[in-house]
C-alpha cells in the first residue's frame, strides 16, 4: 500500500480540497437569488484539473450533478487552448449537448494560477430561475425544440483578465425574465470561482504544485480501489429491467421504455443504455452527460455512497450510451425537463441488480421529482412572481424496513421542500393542507413510505405547470411486495364545476376560487404482505398510515374496538389467504 | 464561598468555585447519571463547600439533550392548525445522505396518533382566516387529557405574526388539563419556517417536565444544606437564565458545557486586552472552534440535535460552535484502499487510548502525542494515571506504521498532522471562511488537549498569540461564572426595506425590549450593573433566502437611520461574501434584540489566588526528547509546572508546561508570559511555518 506521497500530505490536501469546494458552496447558496439554489440546492461545485477532470465536489447539492462538469469545462479547454486564459478570465457555459441539461443550469468557472501556470479552474453549475425561451419557471411540457428554451452560452468568456464584457452582460439581462435574480446568481457565481481560485491557490503554494497534483493522482487511485473492491462483492452476470415513463409531454398516449442492462464483471461495471428509448419530440430528453449521471448516481450508491465525488469513483464503471437515445439526444432536441426521467433509469438500474445482491436494493421510490411551478402577477405589490416547490414522496420498502415516507427523489438528496409559511409570506397563495398521504405506500412485508398531499389556492388569477410522471408504470414492490399508488394532480372547482384531474399541462390557469391538490406517490413494498409483523400493521392503523380496511390487505385482524391484533383471526386469514394464492 | 459553577458532562462533574477572595477551587467527580444531582452533592461534599455562604449557583447539565437523544421524554401531543399535523412528520423531506438508499429520516419525539388539529387559521400578515373553534379544542384536550399525555406543545400556523389563537388555546389547556406543562410556540420563538418552530415547540414540551422536576429537586437538596442563594441556568445562547425560566422553556438550555466554554474564552480575551478571539476546545471526543468577535461570541440561529441528517432542528440562538471529530482519544485507522484517517471515531474514556493500557488496541492522538515526547508518561492527569509508553508503540507501529511502510515517528507525525489539519479547518470555518483574517486574532486554548496542540494550530493560520487560561481542564465550569443574565429575541417581520414603516419597527423593537427588561429585573433581585440592550434588522437583498443582522446603534430606528443601515448591510456582504450591489433593492425579514445584564463578580482580570511559588527565574524539573515539528523534528525539551511559574515569568520555546489536566507545548521561537492574572501568553514567532 505504499504511496509515491506521504500519507499524512494526501489527506491534508483531500480534505483542503472538499473543504474549498464546501466553501464556495456557502458563498453561492447564502448569496443567491432564487430558491432554487438556497432551498432547493440545486446547484454544484467542483475543482477540475487542466484535462477537464474532476479533483473534487462539494458536499451535497443535487446527487444527479455527479462528476458531469468536466465536460463543460473541456469544452472551453478545447475552444481557447490552456495557453488561451489567464488571470481573472471568468467563463459562462450552458451549451445543452455537452453540459447534458437543460439552460437554467450555467455554469461558471474560472482559471487559478499558480505563476505562470494554470493548475486548476473552480467551477460552480447554478439552477437560474430563467434564461429566456417561452418557458416560465419549470415543468414546461411545451417545447420542441430547444431554441424555444431560451439562450445558449457556449464557453463565453464573461470576464477577460479580470475586466467585465459589458455587451455579453447586457445580451445576457436584455433576454431574460427576472434579470435581478438571475444577474444576482450570476454575481454570486462569480464571487464563490474568485474564492475558490483564492483558496486553491493557498494549498498549491502551500505544498508545491506537484506534490500537490501527486495527491490527487493518489486521491483519485485511492477511490478507484475501492470502488473495484465495491464491485467485486457483486456476483458476475448480466442482469435486466425495464420499465416506461407515461409520455414525453407531447405525445401523451405514447409510454416511453426505459431498457436497462447492467453487466458485472469482476471489478468492472457496465451499464449499458442501447435499448432504451430514442429521443422523444417533447422536452425530457437529456445530453448524454445526463445519462452518464444517472448511471454514476446508482453506481456510487450501490460503491461508495458515503466517500467525497472525484474522478476515480467512476473508473470501473463503463456507460454503454449509443447517440440519438432520449438520454442522450442531439441538436435542436428540447431538454426543458431533462431531469424528469433520471429517478426512474436510476430506479430501474437497481432493479436490475436486485437478484445480484437482493440485501442491498429496496422496493422503487416515488421515481419523480414532485416539483411544481405556479406563477403570476402579485396584484398587492404589482411585481410578477414565480413560486417553484419540490416536494418529497414515498421511498420503498427495504430488506431490513419500511420505506421513509416524504423524502425527496433519489436525484435530489438534500433538497428541501419549502416552508409553507415562508411561501405564503413570499408569494399571493394560500394552502389548505399539507399531509401524509394514507394508504399510498406498497403493501409488503416492509412497507413502502408515504407520500404527500398538498392542497393550494391562488389570491390572483394564475397559471401551473403541472407535471406528474409515473402514473402508468407505478413504483413496483420487490419479492412479493405491491406497487405503491401513483401521484395525481386535481383542480377542484369551488364554483361548481367539475373539477380536473391533470397530469401534464402547462400554463395552466386557475382562479382565485380553485384548489389545486398535488398528490405524491408511495413507494413498493418489499416481501410478502402476510409476512409483516402483525404489530406492524396495527402500529400502522393507530398512526393512520394505513386504514383498516387496508389491513385486510396484510392479512392482519384487528379488534374493532381496541384496535389490537387477533392474532388467532390473522392466523386463520393468512393460512386462506395463502391458499387462494396456490389456486 | 460566593459563588459555585458546575458543569455536567458526560463523564465528569465538574465544580469551580470562587470564594470571596476570588480565589479559585475545583473539583472533578464521576457524573451519576441516575441522579445528576446525587454527583453535584458529592462535588460539593468533597470540595468542602459552605452552601450556607454560597449566593450563586450557576449550572449547565446535559440533562435536556440527553433526555432527547435517549428519547425518555414525557408522553407528549402536538396541537397544529387544520390540514398541518403532518408537517412535524413531513419534515423538510431532505436526504442529507445523499446516495445512501437506507437513509433514516428524524424520527418524530410524539406520534402521528397524538399530533392533533384544531380549526382555525390566520394568515401571513397575522389576520384571522378562521376563527379558533373553542369547544372542539377542549374536548380534544380532555381526549388528550383521559390518554395520559403530560405534556402539550402547540404551534399554530403564522403564530409568529399573530400569537392570539395560541394564546387562547394555552388557556383552554390550562382550565381543562391544568396539570399538563404546556408550550407554545411563539413563547419559544417568533421566527416563520413552521416545522423547524414546531420541531422546537415539541423539543421543550418532550424534555419540559423532566426538566423541571431535575431543577426542583436540585434546588430542594441545596436548600436542605443550608443554601439561600439564586440558581442560574446555563443557556445555549451564552447567558444565564433563572431557574423559573429554565423550568418553562428548557428547549433554550440545550447546549450549556461547550457554550460556557466559549464564554470563559471572550471573557479572559477581554481581560487581557484581545477583543477578538478564537475558542479551540479539544477534549477526548471532538475539538470545537468559536469566534468572539469585539468581546462577543459569535451566534447561530438555529442547530440540529442529534446530528443534521436526522436530528431535531432547534431553531433558537446558540453560540456558532464548528465542531469536529477530533479529539485526543480519536483513533488513527487506514481505509482498504490504505488512506490514512483519523477519528471521527474516538476510543473515549473507556477502553481510551492504547496507552492508557485499559485494553485500547486501536492508536489515538494520545497516543501519537505521548511517542512524539510532547504528552509525558508519568505525569498525565497530574500523575494519576500513568500512560503506557510500549503500548501506544505497539498500536501506533502495528496499525499504521507497518501496513504503510513508515518508521515509527513518521506514523506517529502523520497522525498528529492530520489531526491538527481537520482543526485548522474548524478553525478557518469560523474565521478565514467568514471574512476574518486570523492575523487579527488571539486563540484561546482549552479543554484537556487543546493547549498541547494551539501553537501548532496557531502557526498554521498565522495567528500571533495563544491564550492558556487558568483551569483549562475544567475551564467551562470556570467559564459558567462570567455568564450574565441574557434574552435574545427574533421576531419575523418581512417588508419591502426601500418602503419600511420606521414606527412600525421601533415599535416592534419597544416591544421586545420591554419584555427582555421586565424578564431580567424579575431574575436578578440584586441590580449591580444596568442592563444592555442591543438591536439587529435582519436584511438582505430581495429574492435572498438568507440574511444578515445588521446592528442599530442604540434602541431606535428612524427614517433617518435608513441609509445608514442599507450601507453597512451592503458592507457587511461584501466583507462576508466578496460581493455587494447598492443598487439593489432591500428586504427587510425581522428584528433582533439582545439583552443582557452582567452577574457581577467572577469576572477574568483579577490575579487574587495566582499562586507565585517561584521568582523570575524558573528551573525546569526535568527535560526529555519531544518533536518540534518538521523543521526542529526532536529537541531536548525543558519541562515546567505550570504551579511553579509566577506571575510575569517569561520563558523561550521549545518548553512543555504541565498542570494536572493539560499540558501546554511552546514551541522553538516562541515565548510564553504568565499574566498577572495567571494566564500563559504564547507569542508565535513571526514567518514560522507549522
Amino acid at each position: 500500500m505504499k504511496s509515491r506521497v506521504d500519507p499524512a500530505t494526501l489527506e491534508i490536501v483531500r480534505g483542503a480540497l472538499v473543504a474549498s469546494a464546501n466553501e464556495m458552496a456557502m458563498v453561492l447558496s447564502r448569496t443567491a437569488y432564487n430558491t432554487m439554489i438556497f432551498e432547493v440546492q440545486d446547484y454544484c461545485i467542483g475543482v477540475i484539473d487542466p484535462a477537464g477532470r474532476l479533483i473534487a465536489q462539494n458536499s451535497g447539492g443535487l446527487p444527479i450533478f455527479l462528476a458531469d462538469m468536466g465536460v463543460a469545462v473541456r469544452d472551453g479547454i478545447e475552444k481557447y487552448g490552456l495557453s488561451g486564459f489567464e488571470p481573472g478570465d471568468a467563463i459562462i457555459m450552458n451549451a445543452p449537448y455537452i453540459c447534458g441539461q437543460h439552460l437554467n443550469n450555467m455554469v461558471v468557472y474560472s482559471p487559478c494560477f499558480v505563476g505562470e501556470r494554470l493548475v486548476a479552474f473552480p467551477a460552480v453549475r447554478a439552477h437560474w430561475l430563467d434564461v429566456g425561451g417561452s418557458r416560465v419557471g419549470f415543468g414546461s411540457v411545451e417545447t420542441t425544440e430547444i431554441y424555444q428554451e431560451g439562450l445558449q452560452l457556449r464557453s463565453i468568456k464573461i470576464y477577460r483578465g479580470g475586466k467585465l464584457d459589458e455587451n455579453i452582460w447586457q445580451i445576457i439581462s436584455d433576454n431574460i425574465r427576472f434579470p435581478e435574480s438571475s444577474l444576482g446568481d450570476l454575481r454570486a457565481q462569480l464571487a464563490a470561482c474568485r474564492l475558490g481560485e483564492r483558496r486553491l491557490k493557498e494549498l498549491f503554494e502551500r505544498y508545491g504544485v506537484d506534490t500537490v497534483n501527486v495527491c490527487i493522482e493518489e486521491m483519485w487511485n485511492q477511490s478507484e480501489r475501492l470502488a473495484r473492491a465495491a464491485v467485486a462483492a457483486i456476483p458476475d452476470g448480466e442482469y435486466t429491467a425495464e420499465s416506461y415513463l407515461d409520455n414525453d409531454g407531447q405525445e401523451l398516449d405514447k409510454t416511453v421504455p426505459v431498457k436497462v442492462t447492467v453487466r458485472v464483471r469482476g471489478e468492472e461495471m457496465e451499464v449499458d443504455f442501447s435499448e432504451v428509448a430514442e429521443h422523444v419530440r417533447g422536452p425530457i430528453n437529456c445530453g448524454p452527460s445526463g445519462g452518464i449521471a444517472a448511471a454514476r448516481v446508482a453506481f456510487k450508491a450501490l460503491t461508495l455512497p458515503s466517500q467525497p465525488v472525484d474522478e476515480g469513483c467512476f473508473r470501473p464503471l463503463k456507460v454503454v450510451l449509443p447517440p440519438g437515445k432520449f438520454l442522450s439526444a442531439g441538436p435542436p432536441a428540447p431538454l426543458g425537463l431533462w431531469s424528469i426521467p433520471l429517478p426512474t433509469v436510476i430506479d430501474t438500474v437497481l432493479a436490475a441488480l436486485a437478484p445480484a445482491v437482493p440485501e442491498r436494493i429496496p422496493a422503487a421510490h416515488k421515481g419523480e421529482m414532485g416539483g411544481f411551478a405556479i406563477y403570476g402577477k402579485d396584484e398587492a405589490s404589482g411585481r410578477r412572481y414565480v413560486c417553484l416547490n419540490m416536494t418529497g414522496g414515498g421511498w420503498g420498502g427495504r430488506p431490513r424496513g419500511d420505506g421513509p415516507n416524504a423524502a425527496v427523489s433519489i436525484c435530489q438528496g438534500d433538497v428541501r421542500n419549502t416552508p409553507i409559511e415562508l411561501l405564503e409570506a413570499r408569494y399571493p397563495l394560500f394552502f389548505d393542507y399539507f399531509s401524509l398521504r394514507p394508504d399510498s405506500g406498497g403493501a409488503g412485508r416492509f412497507r413502502g413510505g408515504l407520500g404527500v398531499e398538498l392542497a393550494v389556492r391562488a389570491r390572483y388569477p394564475a397559471a401551473v405547470n403541472f407535471n406528474i410522471e409515473r402514473t402508468k408504470c407505478p413504483p413496483w414492490g420487490l419479492w412479493g411486495g405491491r406497487p405503491g399508488t401513483v401521484g395525481e394532480a386535481r383542480v377542484e372547482r369551488a364554483s361548481g364545476l367539475p373539477g380536473e384531474s391533470v397530469t401534464k399541462r402547462t400554463r395552466y390557469p386557475i382562479v382565485p376560487e380553485d384548489r389545486v391538490v398535488f398528490l405524491t406517490a408511495g413507494g413498493g413494498g418489499w416481501g410478502d404482505p402476510l409476512e409483516r409483523e402483525p404489530e406492524a400493521v396495527a402500529r400502522d392503523v393507530r398512526g393512520g398510515y394505513i386504514s383498516s380496511g387496508e389491513a385486510a390487505d396484510y392479512g392482519v385482524v384487528l379488534d374493532p374496538a381496541t384496535g389490537e391484533v387477533n392474532l388467532k383471526a390473522t392466523e386463520t386469514l393468512r393460512a386462506r389467504l395463502r391458499r387462494e394464492r396456490k389456486k | 464561598m460566593e459563588r459555585l459553577g458546575v458543569d455536567i458532562g458526560g463523564t465528569f462533574t465538574d465544580l469551580v468555585a470562587q470564594d470571596e477572595n476570588g480565589q479559585l477551587h475545583t473539583t472533578k467527580v464521576l457524573t451519576t447519571p441516575e441522579d445528576h444531582a446525587e454527583g453535584i452533592m458529592t462535588a460539593i461534599a468533597k470540595a468542602g463547600i459552605d452552601l450556607g455562604k454560597t449566593e450563586l449557583f450557576l449550572h449547565g447539565s446535559t440533562i435536556a439533550i440527553n433526555t432527547v437523544v435517549e428519547r425518555k421524554g414525557v408522553k407528549t401531543a402536538l396541537l397544529t392548525t387544520r390540514g398541518f399535523r403532518d408537517v412535524y412528520e413531513i419534515g423538510r423531506s431532505n436526504r442529507p445522505e445523499a446516495y445512501n438508499l437506507f437513509f433514516e429520516r428524524p424520527r418524530p419525539l410524539v406520534p402521528r396518533s397524538s399530533c392533533r388539529e384544531i380549526t382555525e387559521r390566520i394568515t401571513a400578515r397575522g389576520e384571522v382566516h378562521t376563527p379558533l373553534e373553542a369547544e372542539t379544542a377542549a374536548a380534544l384536550v380532555a381526549e388528550l387529557k383521559n390518554a395520559g399525555v403530560e405534556s402539550i406543545a402547540v404551534c399554530l400556523l403564522h403564530s409568529y405574526a399573530n400569537p392570539e389563537h395560541e394564546v387562547a388555546l394555552g388557556q383552554i389547556i390550562g382550565s381543562v388539563h391544568p396539570k399538563a406543562y404546556v408550550s407554545l410556540s411563539h413563547r419559544i420563538l417568533r421566527e416563520y419556517r413552521e416545522y423547524e418552530r414546531a420541531s422546537t415547540t415539541v423539543v421543550n414540551a418532550y424534555v419540559g417536565p423532566v426538566v423541571a422536576r431535575y431543577l426542583a429537586s436540585l434546588q430542594t437538596r441545596l436548600r436542605a444544606k443550608g443554601f439561600e442563594g439564586e440558581v442560574l441556568v446555563m443557556q445555549s445562547g451564552g447567558g444565564v437564565m433563572s431557574l423559573t425560566a429554565a423550568m418553562q422553556a428548557p428547549v433554550r438550555t440545550m447546549e450549556s458545557g461547550p457554550v460556557a466554554g466559549v464564554m470563559g474564552a471572550a471573557s479572559v480575551a477581554g481581560a487581557l486586552g484581545y477583543r477578538n478571539a478564537i475558542a479551540f476546545d479539544m477534549g477526548g471526543t471532538t475539538a470545537k472552534a468559536s469566534m468572539i468577535k469585539d468581546g462577543a461570541a459569535e451566534i447561530a440561529g438555529s442547530y440540529y440535535i442529534g446530528g443534521y441528517s436526522t436530528g431535531h432542528p432547534v431553531m433558537l440562538p446558540v453560540i456558532d460552535i464548528v465542531e469536529v471529530g477530533s479529539g485526543g482519544g480519536s483513533i488513527a485507522w487506514l481505509d482498504s484502499a490504505g488512506g490514512m484517517k483519523v477519528g471521527p471515531v474516538s476510543a473515549g474514556a473507556v477502553p481510551g487510548p492504547a496507552s492508557y493500557g485499559r485494553g485500547g488496541a486501536e492508536p489515538t492522538v494520545t497516543d501519537a502525542n505521548l511517542l512524539l515526547g510532547l504528552l509525558g508518561e508519568k505525569s498525565f492527569l497530574g500523575g494519576e494515571m500513568p500512560l503506557d509508553g510500549r503500548a501506544a508503540e505497539s498500536a501506533v507501529q502495528s496499525r499504521i506504521a507497518h501496513p504503510l511502510g513508515l518508521t515509527l515517528n513518521q506514523a506517529a507525525t502523520g497522525i498528529i498532522r492530520i489531526v491538527n489539519a481537520h482543526m485548522a479547518l474548524a478553525l478557518r470555518a469560523v474565521s478565514v471562511e467568514r471574512g476574518e483574517d486570523p492575523r487579527d486574532f488571539a486563540l484561546v486554548a482549552f479543554g484537556g488537549a487543546g493547549p498541547l496542540h494551539a501553537s501548532t494550530l496557531a502557526r498554521e493560520l498565522g495567528i500571533p498569540v495563544v491564550v492558556i487560561p487558568r483551569i483549562p481542564g475544567q475551564f467551562s465550569a470556570r467559564g459558567m461564572l462570567v455568564c450574565p443574565l441574557r434574552r435574545d429575541y427574533v421576531q419575523t417581520l418581512l417588508r419591502d426595506f426601500g418602503i419600511v414603516n420606521p414606527p412600525e419597527v421601533a415599535a416592534t423593537l419597544r416591544g421586545l425590549i420591554q419584555e427582555g427588561l421586565a424578564i431580567l429585573a424579575r431574575e436578578r433581585r440584586s441590580r449591580n450593573s444596568p442592563p444592555q440592550v442591543e438591536c439587529a434588522l435582519d436584511l438582505r437583498y430581495r429574492g435572498q433566502e438568507h440574511s444578515i443582522a445588521v446592528p442599530l446603534v442604540g434602541q431606535q430606528f428612524t427614517a433617518r437611520d435608513r441609509l445608514a443601515v442599507s450601507n453597512r448591510f451592503h458592507e457587511l456582504h461584501m466583507s462576508l461574501y466578496g460581493h455587494a450591489a447598492a443598487t439593489e433593492p432591500l428586504e427587510m425579514v425581522g428584528v433582533r434584540v439582545t439583552v443582557q445584564v452582567p452577574v457581577a463578580g467572577g469576572d477574568f482580570g483579577d490575579s487574587a489566588g495566582v499562586v507565585a511559588k517561584g521568582g523570575g527565574l524558573v528551573e525546569p524539573h526535568g527535560r526529555r526528547q519531544a518533536y518540534m515539528g518538521e523543521r526542529y523534528g526532536f529537541i531536548k525539551t525543558p519541562l515546567y509546572h505550570r504551579s511553579d511559574l509566577a506571575p510575569r515569568t517569561s520563558l523561550p520555546g521549545p518548553a512543555i508546561i504541565e498542570e494536572a489536566a493539560s499540558t501546554t507545548v511552546v514551541l522553538p521561537g516562541d515565548r510564553v508570559t504568565v499574566a498577572p492574572t495567571g494566564e500563559l501568553i504564547v507569542r508565535i514567532a513571526e514567518g514560522e511555518k507549522a
